[in-house]
């Protein structure tokens, strides 16, 4: 992986927290920092609860920090148009709530709005990227389909095509996996990957699997209790001992067969 | 959604109850047109009881009568025949059965008082007429004017106000006449009677009791006919029982038992709470059969007033 | 369209052309048939020949000799004209403004009313019913146009546009207005004024009438003048509407999503919101309060048309515009009674049906 140089999104000292009934916040962030430069490709690790989702959805400008900032392209998220923002960041959330009476193809050409120029119709360029999404996210099959059909793994690909659409610079996924079968799984990274090769994209991308995001980032950050306790290629990073330290759960080192490092369950 | 639905249900049949039969309310705008004696020269330009100002470029030779009691002026005029538009609720004269009606259900068919063509159009006020009907109708250049009398002394300008607009003067003098002549007779008959608190039951809907508001039309012919009335909340014209008991009528008169036959001097005095009034306890409840003529401010009030002193004091009218 | 997309990587992303020009073009072809029927009905006979020439010599100012009378042109002109075209007015605007409520709020219930709209405008109107009865020294004001508008037609309007601003300040939270606050703070404030409403109408006396009558909508006191003060409020609400078509569409993927694809959430329901209570608050006080045209047309047409908003928003004028001329001609061949019973009568039925629809869908979904 080459280096890349030119910093994309550069948290400092964030802080988020949530209003409590009493008036007091309950601070889910306590102080992140984080840099991606443009073209990385970063898995986030944690715990339930370690403030994942609050960092993506702060990355993505849907919640104010309380303290500190977030630049991208050197302009904090805030300042930004949020049409500007998102011809540049597209989001994978975890929890879409999927309108009825849309069929595939029609909801991922939502995925052209932050693009669109004309009033009524869309342009080539629309019809291009759509069909191209829809390639990438292994979802041409599902284009024709209504939205509300779809089973779990399905409407995860059909999310990840909406968000492929935006044609973005960043894009962050939020358990893209989910409801995902091990093919998919497969695939669906694989593209991830090929297409941060192809056009230069910039991924942060939250998964759960240890031996998943080591295979397929090459660098894996970990969140704990609201801050980055770890950062950096996984072979250094996943150690058994800081395994035990964040999840509190022992495993074992173990060699794949391609001399990669695995993490193995010692026990349930 | 349901809140509005559930308000209106409920309003609806408040409204049906109401519009049939409330007496005035006591503020709307004062009588009448102001008379002169002179002889009828059109263009003539007069004053109705909504304070506006009607303009009558000659005369009127087809009526339209939104209102029964407008009918029975115009037909007590003698100018029945110049009638081509009433109500259907019309009833009296009997030759009015034959008018074209332009109000069906309480409703104006503006297409039909169009249609009709008149040169005059009598409405009724305070609502009785929708005043937005009326603003249509002067809208499209009729002349409409609007009768509202609150007593008998409006009623007696009002007629006159109509004689003056359709040349009939002489007979609108003789008509008031012969009514302050047979309203004199009732007020000396019970002149020196005792009066006994009367209560007029307009109606009963949902528990709430309905009668003539404070200062209404229907609280004065009460008094006129030897009567003190009891009367309710001058805007709603309701009374709550408490104030009833407390007021403790001598007399009850039913209105609402002319169009409910399951209302009887019987039936009120069985109502819980009415038992200890003086009136329940004497036996003197009365149904009042002539309700129509007594709400219906036209010429034949008298009539109703008649009925009320006979109902109030039956010894002087033995 | 499904063959197409087999053999080309071309995808149906829109609503088909073929289906866009069958449903806005039949529409219009509804829309001008029910004009001519509903103006060529009515109470008083005048022929389609008188007909078809009062309005050719007064709105394309043929040269055609007058054989009709005065009364019949009257009529024609000055009654049924100007109550056909606010019947479609009103009918149209409620249905677009209720399309949008029921995306802004993802719920399905919503009408073009449901935060406050109509209990705002009704006590507005009331009072401006009440206040010459009340006060005599307004009765002589009372008459005189404002802005076009009688009093009870200014304070309607005023009345709407100011609950939902309240309703809005009310709800909002940290810079944000979740819509289930919003829901049940238009529900609350509605309550209130309701009962204000139902306290005005206690002491109304006779005029109690006419409030009913406003409450039920009506179209019998439809003018040109009325006509003159909501068109160009419409106007600015359906071509603001028209436009916001993709947004109205990504909010249904919920605040965030639609954040996530350049929507600017919070600045966007309020525009929205303010839109659709502006042709909700021109047609209600030119017209009262009108029910079901506004639930009812949005739910018919996403049938028909899908829930793309880029097609259902101008459907949903044409067939409220329609629909509700229809309604109005039914009410006035049943002796004129409120085209809001009609409507009611129509529409109660039609969301029984909805409910139980929605509930085998549901149980087709938890299978």
């Amino acid at each position: 992986m080459t280096v890349a140089t030119e910093a994309l999104v550069v948290a400092r000292d964030l802080v988020v927290g949530f209003p409590l009934p009493g008036g007091e916040r309950r601070e889910v962030l306590r102080g992140v920092n984080l840099t991606l430069a443009r073209g990385e490709l970063v898995a986030l690790l944690g715990t339930n609860g370690s403030g994942k989702t609050t960092l993506l959805r702060t990355f993505a400008g849907t919640l104010v920090p309380d303290r500190g900032t977030v630049m991208f392209e050197g302009r904090s998220v805030g300042d930004w148009r949020r049409q500007a923002l998102a011809q540049r960041v597209a989001v994978l959330p975890q929890q879409v709530d999927l309108p009825s009476g849309f069929r595939v193809a029609e909801l991922v050409a939502m995925g052209r709005a932050p693009h669109a120029r004309r009033l009524f119709a869309s342009t080539a360029e629309d019809e291009r990227a759509i069909a191209r999404a829809l390639l990438d996210a292994d979802a041409a099959d599902l284009a024709d389909r209504p939205a509300e059909e779809l089973s779990g793994g399905e409407r995860q690909r059909l999310l990840v095509a909406m968000a492929l659409a935006q044609e973005p610079d960043l894009l962050l996924l939020d358990e893209p996996t989910l409801h995902l079968d091990l093919a998919h799984q497969v695939a669906l990274l694989g593209a991830i990957r090929r297409l941060r090769g192809q056009r230069g994209l910039t991924v942060l991308a939250v998964l759960h699997d240890l031996n998943l995001a080591a295979a397929f980032a090459p660098r894996v950050a970990i969140l704990d209790e609201g801050r980055v306790v770890a950062d950096g290629p996984p072979a250094e990073v996943l150690s058994p001992d800081l395994v035990r330290r964040v999840f509190g759960v022992w495993v074992d080192e173990a060699r794949t067969t391609n001399g990669r490092r695995h993490l193995a369950l010692r026990e349930v | 959604m349901t809140l509005r639905l559930r308000l209106l249900l409920i309003l609806s049949i408040l409204a049906m109850c109401l519009a049939a039969c409330a007496p005035a309310a006591s503020t709307s705008p004062s009588a009448a047109g102001t008379v002169a004696a002179s002889a009828p020269a059109y263009p003539v330009s007069l004053t109705d009881d909504a304070g506006r100002s009607v303009n009558l470029p000659g005369l009127p030779r087809r009526i339209v009568s939104l209102a029964p009691s407008n009918t029975e002026i115009v037909c007590a005029l003698g100018a029945c025949d110049r009638l081509v538009g009433v109500t259907d609720f019309d009833d009296y004269p009997a030759e009015v059965s034959d008018v074209a009606k332009v109000v069906i259900g309480a409703q104006v068919d503006v297409e039909k008082v169009v249609d009709a063509n008149p040169q005059l159009i009598l409405a009724a006020g305070n609502e009785l007429t929708p005043s937005s009907v009326i603003t249509q109708l002067a809208d499209l250049g009729y002349p409409v004017l609007v009768l509202y009398p609150e007593s008998l002394d409006e009623l007696y300008a009002d007629i006159e106000l109509v004689g003056r607009a359709i040349d009939a003067s002489t007979e609108a003098v003789d008509v008031v006449d012969g009514m302050r002549t047979r309203a004199q007779a009732v007020a000396d008959a019970v002149a020196s009677a005792e009066k006994p608190r009367t209560f007029y039951e307009v109606g009963v809907f949902q528990g709430t009791i309905y009668t003539a508001g404070a200062d209404s039309f229907l609280s004065s012919l009460i008094s006129i006919a030897g009567g003190d009335p009891i009367t309710g909340d001058p805007r709603s014209t309701a009374i709550q029982l408490e104030d009833l008991v407390a007021a403790d009528p001598q007399l009850i008169l039913l209105g609402d038992a002319a169009y409910d036959e399951s209302i009887t001097p019987a039936s009120v005095a069985a109502r819980d709470g009415w038992k200890g009034m003086t009136a329940v306890i004497d036996g003197h409840i009365v149904v009042m059969a002539e309700d129509p003529v007594i709400t219906r401010p036209g010429p034949r009030i008298i009539d109703g007033l008649e009925a009320l002193a006979h109902a109030i004091h039956p010894e002087l009218f033995s | 369209m499904r063959a197409a997309a087999t053999t080309s990587p071309r995808y149906v992303t829109r609503p088909s052309l073929t289906r866009a020009g069958l449903v806005l073009g039949g529409g219009g072809v509804l829309l001008l048939v029910t004009l001519l029927a509903a103006v060529a009905v009515g109470s008083v006979g005048v022929g389609p020949g008188d007909t078809a020439a009062i309005l050719g010599r007064r709105l394309l100012a043929l040269p055609i000799p007058e054989t009709w009378s005065p009364a019949a042109e009257t009529i024609i002109f000055e009654l049924r004209l100007p109550r056909v075209l606010t019947a479609m007015l009103v009918g149209g605007g409620l249905a677009m403004a209720g399309t949008v409520f029921q995306a802004l709020l993802r719920n399905p219930m919503a009408d073009p009313y449901i935060i406050g709209t109509a209990a705002g405008a009704s006590l507005g109107a009331i009072i401006g019913i009440l206040a010459p009865v009340l006060m005599p020294a307004l009765a002589l004001g009372a008459g005189t146009a404002w802005l076009g508008l009688g009093m009870v037609q200014a304070l309607a309007f005023a009345g709407g546009i100011g609950t939902v601003l309240l309703v809005y300040a009310v709800a909002r939270g940290n810079g944000r207005v979740p819509v289930v606050t919003l829901l049940l703070t238009g529900y609350a404030v509605s309550s209130v004024l309701a009962a204000g409403v139902a306290l005005l109408m206690f002491v109304s006396g006779r005029a109690l009438g006419a409030i009913f009558g406003w409450l039920m909508g009506s179209l019998a006191g439809a003018t040109w003048q009325g006509l003159a003060f909501a068109v160009p409020l419409m106007a600015i609400s359906f071509a603001l509407l028209l436009v916001r078509w993709r947004r109205l569409n990504l909010l249904l993927l919920g605040d965030d999503q639609a954040g996530h694809l350049g929507v600017a959430v919070e600045r966007e329901k309020l525009v929205l919101t303010m839109l659709a209570t502006l042709a909700t608050s021109a047609a209600v006080a030119i017209s009262g309060t009108i029910g079901f045209v506004g639930l009812v047309v949005p739910h018919l047409l996403r049938l028909a048309t899908g829930p793309d908003h880029r097609l259902l928003l101008p459907a949903s004028i044409v067939y409220g515009a329609a629909l509700l001329a229809l309604a109005d001609l039914g009410a006035r061949l049943a002796g004129g009674i409120p085209v809001g019973i009609v409507t009611a009568l129509l529409g109660a039925p039609f969301f029984i049906w909805l409910l139980r629809r929605s509930r085998d869908l549901s149980r087709v979904a938890t299978a």
